[in-house]
């Protein structure tokens, strides 16, 4: 769901062929390896403890075989991101370590991973003091209201001018129906009259507004076809701010050219670049 | 054949017919689609077809809208003048056996009772004639078919199911299909396929395709049976 933390891990540890790593959402996990290990936790910053010893966070850390490390409750945000050095080496699906837990495919067993569960380690690379890149780099600055800004498209010109305009005037709020699927906002109802479309492909960060009006900002794991009408979608560099949001964060939409949307993208590759290295 | 093009979040492009669907319109967007892949290679990261669009996803920062938009306009234009394209290939219609029976559809009673149809009557009426495949998506291996005969339309449960088995049949507004694997849903469910539809150890994974002919084919309970489905 985090993308920059992960890659912020990976360039940490010299990952460089897209080593996995483990999404951890809300933290509380308990993790012990077979042997000695270098590792950083990237992403929502959570309280880390090595055989009950708190040490740093976002920095790289030696794990002992054997050593347990705990994962406490991140203080803000809800991905964390688990890396040790040489990746886990779970068999590829699709040329993907990815797991689609909705479809039972993909990861150890297809599904999230469970207690007493056993991943396997890949080859660990031996560390390299230029690969000490920053741990920290993630988007969790706090904002009051969090602009998610959208490229219009589908059918944004075949809705009514008045639900545009609240789209883009008023605040909603993050719900706890939100998942790696979507993201669904409360505030004021978008009805727009129209209960559903001919199926076509969804993107990532479609806002999707079912009959009922309350609007879903579909994330990575979304349905690859939808058929509510959308009227745009919200630029993966948002996405991810979205991504780290808790219940009850405010939200507004702006909208944005694709042009815009480039600059952003490219600015931000630039800054990670150039952080990570 | 008019279209509209536009951009589909930051790294898609979506081409929209602004025509109802028909078999013609989606051999039309699959000829589309297998230009587009010849032409822009590894640029695409994936591409769609639904009822009436092909939505091309590129790799981030590599998608030169005007380039793309201009070419998209020409290559459609260019196809959908073309009668060639249209011409339906010979291939081969998908059949899928199919235990029309209450005791693994639980819709199929209440609902012939809607339709004012008996069962036999209902499962006839799925069966008689091959479907066109318009779509695939929403689960790995789920093919949207149509178009259900208008004596079979029917609105979606109000309130989804949270669990429908792997091998459902079941229709909604004009369309049917088969559930592949265990999800939640709404349509109505009027019988069992015990033909496995999604296999990644298969080549290809998807036992139906976007464009195949599928028809149906009412089995009784010890051929469902010995097929491998489950009561």
């Amino acid at each position: 769901m985090d993308p920059l933390a992960l890659k912020a891990g990976q360039h940490c540890l010299g990952h460089c062929a897209g080593e996995a790593a483990i999404e951890i959402a809300y933290g509380n996990v308990r993790a012990t390896p077979s042997h000695d290990c270098a590792m950083v936790v990237t992403g929502a910053p959570a309280m880390l403890l090595i055989d009950n010893e708190p040490i740093p966070t976002k920095s790289i850390q030696i794990l002992g075989a054997g050593q347990s490390l705990i994962i406490g409750p991140p203080s803000e945000g809800i991905y964390s991101y688990l890396h040790v050095a040489g990746g886990f080496s779970t068999a590829p699906i699709f040329d993907s370590r990815s797991t689609s837990p909705r479809e039972g495919i993909g990861g150890l067993h297809g599904g999230y991973l469970r207690d007493h569960d056993v991943v396997p380690l890949g080859d660990s690379v031996p560390l390299i003091d230029t690969y000490r890149a920053n741990p920290g780099l993630c988007n969790m600055e706090q904002r009051a209201v969090l602009t998610l800004r959208y490229v219009p498209g589908y059918q944004y010109d075949e809705l009514a001018p008045a639900l545009i305009q609240r789209l883009n005037g008023e605040h909603f709020e993050v719900t706890a129906k939100a998942n790696r699927m979507g993201v669904t906002l409360n505030g004021p109802l978008l009805k727009t009259g129209v209960e559903s479309l001919l199926s076509e492909a969804t993107c990532q960060g479609a806002i999707q507004i079912p009959p009922d009006g309350n609007p879903i900002v579909l994330m990575k794991d979304r349905q690859t076809m939808g058929g509510y009408p959308i009227p745009g979608a919200v630029i993966e560099s948002d996405c991810v701010r979205l991504a780290q949001v808790r219940p009850g964060q405010k939200v507004r939409f702006a909208a944005c050219t694709p042009q815009e949307a480039d600059n952003i993208r490219w600015l931000e590759h630039h800054y990670a670049e150039t952080r990570l290295r | 054949m008019a279209f509209t093009i536009g951009p589909a979040g930051d790294t898609a492009m979506r081409l929209s017919f602004q025509e109802p669907p028909s078999p013609r319109l989606t051999r039309l967007l699959l000829q589309l689609q297998r230009t587009a892949q010849d032409y822009f290679f590894n640029a695409l990261s994936d591409s769609v077809v639904g009822y009436a669009t092909l939505t091309l996803f590129f790799t981030p920062l590599s998608l030169q809208r005007d380039q793309v938009a201009a070419w998209l306009e020409k290559t459609a234009r260019s196809l959908s003048d073309s009668q060639e394209t249209h011409a339906a290939h010979s291939k081969e219609t998908v059949v899928l056996p199919v235990f029309y029976d209450p005791a693994v559809a639980p819709d199929l009673v209440t609902l012939a009772d809607d339709l004012g149809m008996t069962i036999d009557t209902l499962t006839t009426l799925h069966s008689a004639t091959p479907y066109f495949a318009y779509a695939t998506g929403f689960a790995p291996g789920f093919c949207y078919l149509g178009t259900l005969d208008p004596r079979l339309k029917t609105p979606r449960l109000s309130t989804p199911r949270q669990r429908v088995p792997a091998g459902a049949v079941a229709i909604a507004d004009q369309q049917t299909a088969v559930y592949p694997c265990e999800s939640p849903g709404g349509w109505r469910i009027i019988g069992a396929c015990p033909v496995t539809l999604f296999d990644l150890a298969a080549t290809p994974v998807s036992r139906l395709a976007v464009g195949d002919s599928v028809r149906f084919e009412a089995i009784d309970e010890q051929t469902y049976c010995s097929l491998g489905g489950k009561l």
